[in-house]
């Protein structure tokens, strides 16, 4: 069933009412392959909700487990997908892969996707559009420091900031340090630290809560 | 396992493609290939030098030949490779110890 | 000396190591209708009729001008409807019809008053 706007008692842009170019094309791609039995509409719906329902607060709790249970982070470290379905049931789809990355004191890590826009999606939901956008996918990999200086990160020169671009089936997490001084949070409490920025890696983990 | 079995088996032969050829450890270089249309090996790393990684398990299916719709057969090995920023970028700006890692197939390494 | 052999060459969403300008933290909250594209792209990655590489080697074949013009989940479905019509699952009449029919049905129901109950 398709999203229509009713009720509009204003004027609005032609998109707003379903009537952008590719809104209608998207529209009559879908319902000429479901009339024709490609798919349900179903289907569609039900990917829909599985989409709505991923989103940082899953890899945020994730990273929160790994800072309080030892033994976890050992598992996830050494295999992301397993662990995150084990613990936490977070499906993934076809063959992906999830490697998590460790920041450590000698090593920062950030992920990008040079050509498209790979992107754990399965436990960070969908990616912001600058992670999309050339600026990022050019310069994270030519210039990793001057991006992170955007962001307000920055490293000292021993420290190996380390990128990874994704080619193929792996997906990455960054598993951020954890900030001083929360050695007494709960993991729900060090789960609100944790924010979608700091699992892509462009900031640390901070105890101000202040980054999006 | 029947115990009446006498004869030992024969070393096993692997079938062409079915082990990884280089493992953790190999000095590698990516390949200098330019593929008309689709690639998933960026240019910014055709011809550079790294080492293995790690291998990734299980072998899968050539994701340039998946784009033209190959769906299932023909497995090999993808590797994760790691390079050093300063071997990418002539003029790299920021420390010499910055790297990078990224996961090719094994049909884009050959072995140094 | 041909200087389009870069145009063929690079494709236009090989980005790594570009020049490029500083990073502009947009995040525009997705439309419905780009959030319907999305499912639709993992059905058809869920059955195959399209999988997410062919999706991406569709993008990248919109060629240059496409890609940097049409915005991301406009480049999807450009790029499905390309792979579908080569595969014979759609033909560009059926198409043109169907969005034709979809655009009336919408202008129709723009047009009427606004109902109070639903």
């Amino acid at each position: 069933m398709t999203e229509l706007h009713s009720d509009h008692d204003h004027a609005h842009a032609p998109e707003d009412a379903g009537l952008g170019y590719y809104d209608i094309m998207e529209t009559a791609v879908r319902e000429l392959l479901i009339s024709k039995g490609y798919f349900s509409a179903d289907e569609i719906r039900r990917q829909l909700e599985v989409l709505d329902s991923r989103s940082p607060a899953l890899g945020a709790r994730v990273v929160a487990k790994a800072w309080t249970d030892p033994e976890f982070r050992r598992r996830l470290l050494a295999d992301g997908r397993k662990a995150c379905e084990e613990e936490f049931a977070i499906s993934f789809y076809d063959d992906t892969q999830l490697i998590v990355l460790e920041n450590t004191e000698k090593v920062h890590n950030l992920i990008v996707c040079t050509l498209c826009s790979c992107y754990p999606r399965p436990v960070l939901g969908l990616p912001p559009d600058w992670y999309k956008l050339k600026p990022y996918r050019a310069r994270a990999v030519s210039n990793p420091r001057s991006v992170l200086a955007e962001f307000g990160t920055h490293l000292p020169e021993d420290v190996e900031v380390r990128v990874h671009d994704s080619t193929a089936m792996v997906r990455y997490l960054v598993l951020p340090r954890r900030p001083e001084g929360t050695e007494s949070y709960t993991e729900d409490a060090l789960a609100t630290l944790v924010t979608r920025d700091t699992m892509i890696g462009v900031i640390p983990a901070r105890l101000d809560g202040s980054q999006p | 396992m029947n115990p009446n079995f006498q004869t030992p088996p024969a070393a096993i032969v692997y079938a062409s493609g079915e082990r990884p050829v280089f493992k953790p450890g190999d000095a590698i270089r990516i390949r200098e290939r330019k593929p008309v249309g689709h690639y998933r090996v960026p240019t910014y790393l055709r011809g550079k030098k790294g080492v293995v990684e790690r291998v990734i398990e299980p072998a899968a299916v050539d994701n340039e030949e998946e784009g033209f719709g190959r769906n299932a057969g023909s497995r090999r090995h993808y590797y994760r490779l790691a390079l050093p920023m300063t071997e990418i970028w002539p003029d790299y700006v920021g420390s010499p110890n910055d790297g990078l890692h990224v996961e090719v197939f094994e049909t884009w390494i050959e072995r140094i | 000396m041909s200087d389009t052999r870069q145009l063929v060459e690079r494709l236009p969403t090989d980005m790594g190591g570009q020049p490029a300008d500083a990073i502009q933290r947009i995040e525009h909250a997705m439309a419905p209708w780009e959030k319907r594209c999305h499912a639709l792209a993992d059905v058809l990655d869920f059955h195959k009729i399209i999988n997410t590489e062919e999706k991406r080697c569709g993008v990248e074949a919109l060629g240059t001008e496409m890609v940097n013009k049409l915005s991301y989940y406009e480049r999807w479905i450009v790029a499905f409807v390309n792979i579908l019509f080569r595969k014979e699952i759609l033909t560009p009449t059926e198409l043109a019809l169907k969005m034709q029919e979809v655009e009336t049905a919408r202008r129709q129901h723009e047009s009427e008053p606004p109902r109070t109950h639903v």
